[in-house]
């Protein structure tokens, strides 16, 4: 404890400034190069609804925020054990330092700040993503799921389907309903994720947040994914999305008055229609 | 429950083949210490009961209305039996003063009349879930009352059988003056406040509230 | 014969658990009779004739067992014999399979049973490989895979993670402090003789009609509460495993509060004591609520209650939010005593106190308050109140900082250190630190709402899973097996199979869960059977890089069976360390010293010269420095770095 313990603003003792920026740039250089590969990669797929370009940002930025954090444990892992690592039949001790208050202060500090940025950043695109659309433009959509099925009313249309028809760049509302369990909403391309509970639409429902708004972007067919554990048929527990024009989907639910028999029912189960939404493989043959 | 072996093994028969006298670092007793956290943790299973109660009378309550139209409950008796209960963490106390003061014929008394009081309360609660005209399966209200009154009348129940034991004991003469040579019955008394605690807690928010 | 049925031991106990259950099984006869109900069972009764024997068999196995003989004869008054400490130590290896109430026996006991479940554990995880190896169902249909993942993750959580750590700290833990024993012994070995009878439990679902438990091990309701009988020994052997744990944390709590050695004062308590002091209070305080909330289950499923039917005014969220309220926390139960491991590991091979050692023990209890507040954040998309979203994400992000701290500190540690990395138990610290940064970030990441709205209940989450789980709890599992394996057993393992160990399980444990993220991100969901094709090529690898870890663990078996029989000797101290459970023999003796130890410094006085950290024998406590006479038990200290070498 008698030599000095604080010689730069580093505790060690043989750090000198030189050192410290030269790690300091190695760790720069790495977060460089990994967020920059991170960025590119297409991680979260297709990019098809409004509110999902919100969420690749906000990873885009953690992806950079990440890199530096890990980047920064690396380095000064991977410098301690090439500079610090004993000699063979060395069996002396390291130094004899306990602590060092403003070391420590900077790193709870650096950190509460990231994770305050975090914080704040989220809850601006949460309440981005959950906002109103700015053109008005609604439609209302029932969703109800039961093992292993999903069926979507559409107040407006008077119609009812086992797929899932939707205008292209209309903000969608949809009012989310389970008849047994719990099951989940998730269109991969959209980014879009909410349970669906059951008794969201008795009189003690009012408190289940059972609404979520989605705006797709592109036209296309997706599927209608279940991600909430449901029971046996939870894997195959699939519909199609469609998104088209708003013509085509005038056109389709026009098309669209009757209640569809038995046999038309997206029952998710292998064999059953709708299963084949699983690109271009068909279940029943496995 | 060790201070008896404690007592006897300590003896320095064994001085080489037993192990070393443990240094006490702290003032507060083991047995003391190890009953106040274990009933931290069953204030936190009443908890989670309560986090239901919550939700059920809250959250998933379509109506105002608690307890819901049918259901009545007995809040006279009730009150009655709560008094019960509550004399009855005076006459531990009363139990654990003689205890101290080596006054035995009071702390027998009070041990045997606190398992009574106790008794006489389970007994009053059996009969009125007999009587009260519904059952668990009859709504969230039946389920979270029975589940509550259900979960407290279990640990009166367990109160009862630590109380068995200090009366066994307190009978057969043993636990004297010190503090280390009552813990049978001091151990024992803190978990039967809790109880009664406990049962004051559920019993204002179940029937009063 | 009847000898061995009237004393204490396994033939009582088989019998006790027919008893036990031959008593459940009449007990519901006869009260259904009594009731004027139909005796035997129907469909839609929910089982009781099975529920009753699953909690009173294995009550009759812990009484047959000899768990309770000596409540029983204290509780009717009976004098209580002056122990004869036939209970403690182990001399053969019947000794285990006894209740025995000596904690390096239990710690034994605890490491060992344990660790078969971690195998049992990664066999059906291996199960669940084979079948994810291609799109499409091959080895078994999606039910039966249900009810792998739901087992695999039940018996890894609760049956290996969270009381191998019980285990560990149960052998060291005393010793650290300078205690003879735990502060109740008898409690002690009930609370791990629990453990087998939750593991019987889990194991029986598999033989229920219907199948094993199938909800996940989070088993929400109302998918739990409609599920076939297999779900109801879930909702038992939790029971068991959560008493156990309860227990146990009482008693840590307890020897830590009150046996101290003297001169050990909370500033001079190893890091580990405060990882398990930090955990204890965190399992005190949470475990009753799943306690709680499967209690409730079991209700609706055998009594017809409606906690959670919805139809009848129940309400399905609040199971989600009574279960994380325990869920969470354990997360934590699962790491803390990891931190607590990694702590002594770092410091003892890097031959240097640790870095900031109170800002260590401060951001422990931080967690500790921390984790009772972010439960919500497993269910940003479940349709709970939507204002309790963004608290609950602040108080998420928040627990990076004292988590970060940790990490900082331990790289700290490193600096101006001489780092040992030849021992297995560093590469693996060293390892930790790395796995478990990455989890942590896809942890902070997952807290972010946005982002969580779209992984939420994908590969992603199944990544940031194993990341802490694996890279985390694991990792610091092997840290502290192979740190006191010469201290449990007096003998060295292989290095070079440990080494060999560490880098097939590094490489496969980052080959296996990092694909996770990207087919996470890019939409295959967990909990499926079956999957997309276009996410077929990445599983083919996953799938290969997990049976390499598989391989690996074999390895680590190999090594620890064959050193324990005909491994070196080790000495007492073969890493040189400063803390009490080194200053003694290995193993220990029984009753771990002859003499308290008295505390007399910080526990990683390293480098500063004539510091010790206790003095084992009054005799030669007068001088503080200087070398330590060689008396059996004290093999080394000072700072000048004599003693047994490696
Ligand atoms: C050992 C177990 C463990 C640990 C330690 C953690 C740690 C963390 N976990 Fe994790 N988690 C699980 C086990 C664990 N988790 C499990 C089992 C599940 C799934 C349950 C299920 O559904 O089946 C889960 C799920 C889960 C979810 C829900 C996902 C979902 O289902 O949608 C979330 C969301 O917030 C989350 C967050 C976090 C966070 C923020 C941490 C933090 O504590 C991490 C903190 C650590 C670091 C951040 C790294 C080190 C810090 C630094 C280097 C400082 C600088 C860092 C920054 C500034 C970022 N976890
Ligand atoms: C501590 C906890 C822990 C541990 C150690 C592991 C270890 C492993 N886990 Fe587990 N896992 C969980 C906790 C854990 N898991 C949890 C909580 C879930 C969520 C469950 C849910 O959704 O409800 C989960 C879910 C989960 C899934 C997702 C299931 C799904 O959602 O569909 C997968 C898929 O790959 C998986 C794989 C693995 C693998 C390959 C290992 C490997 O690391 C295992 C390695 C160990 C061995 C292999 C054992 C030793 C070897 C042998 C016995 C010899 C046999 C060897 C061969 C045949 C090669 N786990
Ligand atoms: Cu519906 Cu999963
Ligand atoms: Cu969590």
């Amino acid at each position: 404890m008698r030599r000095a313990v604080n010689r730069m603003p580093l505790p060690m003792k043989d750090m000198s400034l030189s050192t410290f920026l030269k790690g300091a740039a190695i760790a720069g250089l790495m977060t460089l190069v990994i967020s920059l590969v991170m960025v590119n990669i297409d991680w979260l797929g297709p990019v098809y609804s409004s509110e999902k370009e919100d969420i690749v940002t906000l990873l885009n930025v953690m992806i950079v925020l990440s890199s530096l954090v890990f980047s920064i444990v690396m380095v000064m892992m991977v410098y301690a054990i090439w500079k610090y690592r004993a000699k063979p039949g060395d069996e002396s001790d390291g130094e004899p330092i306990h602590g060092n208050t403003r070391l420590e202060i900077i790193w709870t500090a650096i950190p509460t700040v990231i994770v305050i940025f975090a914080g704040v950043y989220s809850t601006i695109v949460l309440n981005d993503i959950e906002a109103k659309a700015d053109n008005g433009k609604i439609m209302e959509v029932d969703v109800t799921a039961q093992q292993f099925a999903w069926r979507f009313d559409y107040p407006e249309q008077g119609v009812t389907s086992t797929e899932l028809h939707v205008p292209v760049g209309t903000q969608l509302d949809l009012h989310l309903n389970a008849l047994d369990v719990i099951h989940s909403f998730w269109v991969p391309e959209w980014g879009i994720k909410r349970d669906l509970v059951p008794g969201a639409d008795l009189p003690g429902g009012d408190d289940i947040d059972d609404t979520v708004t989605v705006t797709p972007t592109e036209e296309g067919v997706f599927s209608v994914v279940c991600t909430e554990l449901c029971g046996w048929g939870h894997a195959t527990m699939r519909a199609a999305a469609v998104v088209e024009s708003q013509d085509d989907f005038d056109a389709w639910a026009a098309d669209q008055t009757k209640i569809p028999d038995e046999e038309d029912v997206s029952s998710g189960v292998p064999g059953g229609k709708g299963a084949g939404v699983f690109d271009d493989r068909d279940l029943t043959d496995d | 429950m060790e201070s008896a072996s404690i007592a006897v093994g300590s003896a320095h028969a064994h001085e080489h083949h037993g192990p070393p006298e443990a240094h006490s670092s702290s003032k507060i007793d083991r047995q003391t210490l190890g009953i106040l956290l274990f009933i931290v943790s069953e204030a936190m299973l009443f908890g989670a009961f309560f986090a239901s109660y919550f939700f059920l009378r809250e959250v998933s309550n379509p109506t105002d209305v608690w307890p819901p139209d049918g259901f009545e409950l007995p809040k006279a008796i009730a009150g009655v039996n709560t008094a019960i209960l509550i004399s009855s963490s005076f006459t531990i106390h009363w139990a654990l003063e003689g205890a101290r003061k080596g006054n035995r014929e009071a702390m027998k008394m009070g041990l045997a009349m606190t398992w009574l009081l106790g008794a006489t309360f389970l007994f009053i609660q059996i009969n009125e879930y007999v009587h009260l005209g519904f059952s668990a399966r009859d709504g969230a209200f039946g389920s979270i009352f029975y589940g509550l009154t259900g979960l407290h009348g279990a640990h009166v129940f367990v109160g009862l059988l630590l109380l068995s034991f200090a009366n066994i004991r307190a009978w057969r003469g043993h636990f004297g003056t010190k503090a280390e040579d009552h813990l049978g019955v001091e151990v024992p008394g803190i978990y039967w406040h809790f109880v009664d605690v406990m049962w004051i807690i559920v019993y204002v928010t179940v029937y009063i509230l | 014969m009847v000898a061995a049925l009237k004393n204490p031991g396994m033939p009582r106990a088989g019998l006790g658990f027919l008893i036990g259950g031959l008593f459940g099984f009449g007990l519901v006869v006869a009260l259904r009779a009594v009731s004027g109900l139909e005796i035997f069972q129907t469909e839609a009764t929910g089982y009781p004739h099975v529920i009753v024997p699953g909690i009173t068999a294995p009550i009759g196995f812990l009484i047959g067992l000899g768990c309770f003989d000596y409540w029983f004869r204290w509780a009717s008054g009976a004098p209580t014999i002056p122990d004869d400490h036939s209970q403690h130590g182990a001399y053969s290896w019947k000794d285990y399979f006894k209740f025995n109430t000596d904690h390096k026996v239990i710690g034994i006991q605890y490491v060992v049973t344990t660790f078969c479940f971690f195998m049992i554990g990664g066999l059906l995880a291996m199960l669940m490989r084979a079948e994810l190896a291609q799109p499409g169902t091959q080895i078994v249909d999606p039910g039966v895979f249900n009810s792998l993942f739901s087992t695999h993750a039940a018996i890894m959580i609760f049956l290996f993670i969270v009381p191998v750590f019980a285990g560990l700290a149960n052998y060291v833990l005393p010793l650290m402090i300078g205690a003879p024993d735990m502060a109740f012994p008898r409690l002690n070995a009930l609370s791990f003789w629990m453990l087998p009878m939750a593991g019987v439990l889990f194991m029986a679902s598999f033989l229920a009609p219907g199948g094993a438990f199938d909800a996940g091990w989070t088993g929400y309701a109302p998918l739990s509460t409609g599920a076939p009988l297999g779900q109801s020994f879930f909702n038992l052997g939790v029971q068991f495993a959560g008493a156990s744990s309860v227990a146990t944390a009482l008693n840590f709590l307890v020897t830590i509060v009150t046996m101290r050695a003297p001169g050990m004062n909370f500033w001079r308590m190893p890091l580990l004591v405060w990882a398990n002091l930090s955990t204890s209070l965190l399992v005190v305080g949470a475990t009753p609520f799943i306690a709680g909330a499967q209690f409730m289950v079991l209700m609706d499923r055998a009594i017809g209650t409606n906690f959670f039917q919805a139809a009848a005014g129940g309400d399905v969220i609040s199971y989600q939010h009574i279960f994380w309220f325990y869920s969470h926390p354990a997360v934590y139960i699962m790491m803390l005593p990891g931190f607590g491991i990694v702590s002594e590991v770092i410091s003892t091979h890097a031959r240097k106190t640790i870095f900031g050692y109170r800002l260590m023990a401060i951001a422990l209890l931080g967690i500790v308050i921390l984790a009772f507040a972010v439960w919500a954040h497993h269910m940003f998309v479940s349709g709970m109140f939507a204002w309790l979203r963004v608290p609950m994400m602040i108080t998420t992000l928040l627990i990076a900082v004292p988590t970060g701290i940790k990490i900082f500190s331990w790289l700290g540690t490193l600096f101006d250190s001489k780092l040992h990395i030849e021992s297995t138990s560093m590469l693996f610290a060293l390892g930790f630190l790395v796995t478990f940064v990455i989890g942590g970030i896809s942890g902070v990441m997952l807290g972010m709402i946005p982002l969580d709205i779209h992984v939420s209940d994908t590969y992603f989450v199944v990544a940031h899973i194993h990341f802490v789980l694996f890279g985390g709890s694991v990792f610091t599992i092997f840290c502290g097996f192979y740190h006191w394996f010469p201290k449990m057993t007096g003998r060295m393992y292989d290095e070079r199979l440990g080494r060999i160990h560490f880098w097939m399980t590094l490489v496969g444990m980052l080959g296996t869960f990092i694909p996770m993220h990207w087919i996470g991100m890019e939409g295959m969901p967990r909990r499926v059977a079956d999957y997309a094709a276009q996410f077929g090529n990445w599983n083919l690898v996953i799938t290969i890089f997990s049976f390499i870890l598989g391989v690996a663990q074999l390895i680590f078996v190999y090594n620890m069976v064959v050193s324990w029989r005909f491994g070196p000797k080790a000495g007492d101290n073969p890493w040189r360390a400063k803390t009490i459970e080194w200053l003694v023999s290995s193993p220990p003796p029984v009753f771990n010293f002859d003499e308290i130890p008295r505390v007399v410094g910080g526990p990683y006085e390293f480098g500063v010269p004539g510091a010790r950290h206790a003095i084992m024998h009054d005799g030669d406590g007068a001088t503080v420095s200087g070398p330590e006479p060689a008396v059996a038990g004290a093999a080394s200290g000072g700072g000048g770095g004599e003693g047994g070498g490696s």
